[in-house]
């Protein structure tokens, strides 16, 4: 038999045990509530989409098509009441704290009836792990207070994050490929604030939005050393929106044109930039550009998965239900093998891209962005100390210094480089694999239902429509299998060189 | 490719090419907004004028007796560009070989010699079903001389804009099914409006009524499979034309875009990882373009099993085609999901085209079975 040690040196050659095997270590060390938690979120989403987004769907595509403009401001407001807006933010945060990994289920729910309806509730946290992840405390504080306001109120805040731009869509999701890129989002420092001139595009529900993550840089020659992160409210001057994209699909989810003409922002909404960057962390704002980017994309990649795997499912349901329900040469489609064989393949599909999202999250959960809130003792003290608790006694801490301070040594100084490629790495697989096989599962199903499928009104030609983009956006599944080659494979391969060809 | 080896075909090409550069290459996601923008009828009128509404049919009933071969070489360059004007020909077209294979030379000539518009022109059939897998076909009575049709079908192609239409039927609930000729101003009929789908937006299709409506018998009684396999042995090749011109439309735009648009500091082109993409799009298109020539060839050389050539020609086609138009967008990025661009469209049409003439798999299964000598061959000689 072995040694410990032996075993240990053994599971440390590449690949190394812990990179590979996700679930099987992390599994055991999961708060049993959070398995209680999730299946409350799958049964909401259900009740969600049986009372919401089931009866929307079709009508609300078709309206989109009739009256390209259109914006679902009712839609919104009803997710609003929902609470669906502050389910995924932190209890220290005044959030309900629902566990993250769990809204990979729920948008995996919603998705199968209806990308763009998810979208319009998944895509505000995009926005909301944009503020988290720059470790400045006391502006997601203040900002996530006016999330948790607008519910209250029943008039929705919602965020959203800014970072493609006309020229640039690719190199501005990898820091390697920035300074070769052709960003114009300029940051210039003023007194007191910054003065930002550029466009933004395909920025989903940029127009809906309250609030808008800013990514700019004061230096366009050298972005990946120069970024700089703002809040941006809507209505502030020099800030307007330009046209509403024509999309192909998720039509439901509105992307906007931002445009930026001599905006000035006050330092206090500066989420991060250099000067912020050297009191919280010791890295080089390069690094720390990176890593922001990096937690953003890693806690957001795996929910996109978990938007192809509702698609996939969504295309699996219609074809389940067009071959339970049809005759060809007089016998019910359902009955004859290679149908079977279809679907057999089709429910495949929505299994691995579940699986895949769910490895990804274990790796943010235990080494990455969520660790700070997934980890037992973490958990059980965010889930039992009373709401009043961290409103009156917390939250007056989270305007100090020395919390940003702190985040910004756990985000930026103590993570390891190495589990920062596990996560990320693994967020770039699940993301391409899961966006494929619901390309996939439409073609498939579409296939299965000739002219059935064809219709507006059967759903099926809505669910191929919106499954292409999540091919596209988060980082093409181009960029996404480089980021895993770079990530997950080239750190075993010394010769190997990213992003330099 | 076809002209390469067949010159007499040069002069439709040629046509069919400026017709859509002069016709449609502007207005393509104009067109693409029907049904809740404008109809192109004045398009629609000009490719009538042209001759695009009457290739395959013969010279006294009005068309120009192209063949297969010009069929398919239009359909190619006006896909190209926007393959909803090519559903349209492409439709009237099935009807037409329909009408010719059940020898209804009488019922055509009284049609088409008297078009005086290009709508007057059209007759709407249901070009995305093989009626033979249909279990729920009109019922057909006969009164007297009279046939008398009642039931409902669904996605009548051109349905909207025909005067006529060819429409299947049953006797039974199962069992072999005749094809009629039905004046879809008759009392009875009722339509629905343009059915929204995922394609082809402006090649419109209606849901279709009928109650107790006086119909003519097309051939004999009991023999609609055989008119609909032999036209559509033929019109599979003319779909995959169509996918065809669609694959090539879409690599002429991601090629166009990958030389100009920049990434991490050069033309996107020369990212290694997207010029593979473009690669593996280009040798699609090209075996495409070689299947539609060559599936021809066999047609027109009326060769051993050209059926059999045509129908496995058409399914490849098809399934190529789908991943070419889906990498077309991808090379696009996100500018290729919107309609400022023509990649969106072509993802959704080259679906739709591939569903024309019933489901892959059935196609499949029915090319199987008859190369098993399971099942009558489907290259009727008509």
């Amino acid at each position: 038999m072995l040694s410990r040690a032996e075993v240990l040196a053994w599971l440390a050659q590449y690949p190394k045990f812990e990179d590979t095997v996700l679930s099987l270590p992390y599994a055991p060390r999961m708060p049993k509530a959070m398995v209680k938690d999730t299946m409350e979120v799958i049964a909401m989403a259900r009740k969600f989409n049986r009372e919401v987004a089931r009866p929307l769907a079709l009508p609300l595509d078709r309206k989109t098509h009739e009256d390209p403009d259109y914006m679902p401001w009712d839609l919104v407001e009803t997710a609003n009441k929902w609470g669906l807006y502050t389910m995924w933010i932190p209890k220290l945060f005044g959030g309900k704290g629902y566990n993250m990994p769990s809204m990979s289920h729920f948008v995996e729910e919603v998705g199968s009836v209806c990308l763009g309806i998810a979208n319009v509730i998944g895509v505000h946290y995009l926005g909301v792990a944009g503020v988290m992840s720059s470790a400045n405390v006391r502006l997601t504080k203040k900002i996530v207070d006016d999330v948790i306001e607008g519910e209250r109120t029943g008039k929705p805040c919602l965020i959203a994050l800014a970072i493609t731009e006309p020229s640039a869509g690719t190199d501005v999701e990898e820091v390697e490929l920035e300074d070769k890129g052709k960003v114009t989002c300029h940051a210039r420092k003023v007194k007191g604030g910054y003065i930002i001139n550029g466009t933004k595009v395909f920025i989903s529900m940029g127009h809906m939005s309250t609030w808008t993550v800013l990514y700019a840089f004061t230096d366009l020659k050298k972005p990946s050393e120069t970024s700089v992160a703002l809040m941006v409210k809507t209505g502030m001057k020099g800030f307007s929106f330009g046209t509403h994209e024509n999309k192909m699909g998720q039509r439901a989810c509105p992307a906007s044109v931002l445009t930026f003409e001599e905006c000035f922002i006050p330092d206090e909404l500066v989420l991060f930039d250099a000067e912020k960057a050297r009191k919280i962390t010791n890295k080089p704002l390069k690094d720390v550009n990176q890593r922001y980017i990096d937690y953003v994309v890693s806690a957001t990649r795996p929910g996109v998965c978990a938007f192809g795997t509702g698609a996939a499912r969504g295309a699996y349901e219609a074809a389940l239900k067009y071959a339970s329900t049809t005759q060809v040469n007089g016998k019910l489609l359902i009955n004859n093998e290679w149908v079977q064989a279809l679907l057999a393949e089709m429910y495949k599909n929505v299994a691995l891209g579940r699986l895949a999202y769910m490895e990804a999250n274990y790796a943010n959960s235990h080494r990455g962005i969520y660790q700070m809130l997934q980890l037992k003792p973490f958990f059980y003290y965010y889930r039992f100390m009373p709401a009043s608790y961290f409103k009156n006694v917390i939250a007056k801490t989270l305007d100090k210094e020395y919390m940003s301070t702190f985040m910004g040594r756990v985000y930026y100084d103590w993570s390891r480089s190495h589990d920062q490629n596990c996560c990320s790495g693994w967020a770039s697989l699940a993301k391409f694999a899961g966006t494929d096989i619901g390309v996939r599962n439409c073609q498939l199903a579409l296939e299965l239902m000739g002219s059935s499928g064809l219709r507006q009104d059967t759903g099926v030609e809505k669910v191929l429509r919106d499954a292409k983009l999540l091919q596209i956006y988060e980082g093409t599944n181009q960029l996404n299998r480089l980021n895993l080659f770079k990530c997950l494979i080239a750190p075993a391969v010394a010769q190997a060189k990213c992003f330099e060809e | 490719m076809l002209t390469a080896f067949r010159k007499d075909l040069v002069p439709f090409e040629e046509l069919a090419r400026s017709f859509a550069a002069k016709e449609l290459v502007k207005k393509v996601e104009e067109h693409d907004r029907y049904p809740f923008g404008k109809f192109f009828d004045n398009v629609l009128e000009r490719a009538h004028e042209v001759g695009f509404l009457g290739i395959m049919l013969a010279e006294d009933q009005g068309g120009i007796s192209g063949g297969i071969g010009a069929l398919c070489v239009i359909l190619d360059a006006v896909c190209r560009v926007d393959s909803s004007l090519g559903g349209i020909i492409f439709a009237n077209a099935l009807s037409q070989e329909i009408m010719r294979a059940a020898g209804a030379h009488q019922a055509a000539k009284k049609i088409f010699s008297k078009a005086t518009s290009a709508r007057g022109f059209l007759v709407a059939c249901p070009a995305y079903i093989d009626p033979a897998q249909v279990s729920s076909l009109p019922k057909e009575t006969k009164s007297g001389k009279d046939y008398i049709l009642t039931g409902s079908l669904e996605l009548l192609v051109l349905g909207s804009l025909a005067s006529w239409a060819v429409i299947p039927a049953r006797l039974g609930a199962t069992g072999p099914y005749s094809l009629f000729l039905v004046d879809l101003g008759s009392k009875g009929i009722e339509k629905s409006e343009p059915v929204f789908t995922l394609g082809l937006h402006a090649c419109p299709a209606v849901d279709i009524t009928l109650a107790k409506v006086k119909s003519q018998l097309l051939g004999e009684v009991g023999r609609g499979r055989e008119y609909f396999s032999s036209a559509s042995m033929a019109m599979h090749i003319a779909a995959a034309a169509m996918n065809a011109g669609i694959m090539k439309g879409s690599l002429d735009e991601a090629l166009a875009y990958a030389k100009e648009r920049q990434q991490g500091g050069c033309e996107i082109i020369n990212w290694s990882e997207v010029s593979m993409i473009l690669a593996n799009m280009g040798i699609k298109t090209h075996v495409a373009d070689l299947c539609v020539s060559q599936a021809c060839h066999a047609y027109e050389t009326d060769s051993k099993q050209w059926g059999r050539h045509g129908l496995a020609a058409s399914l490849h086609v098809h399934e190529i085609a789908c991943d070419v138009v889906t990498d077309g967008i991808q090379v696009l990025g996100g500018n290729g999901y919107m309609k400022d661009y023509g990649q969106e469209k072509r993802y959704r049409d080259a679906r739709q085209v591939q569903a024309l003439l019933g489901t892959a798999p059935m196609k499949k299964i029915g090319l199987i079975r008859e190369l098993a000598g399971l099942e009558e061959a489907c290259s009727y000689a008509l």
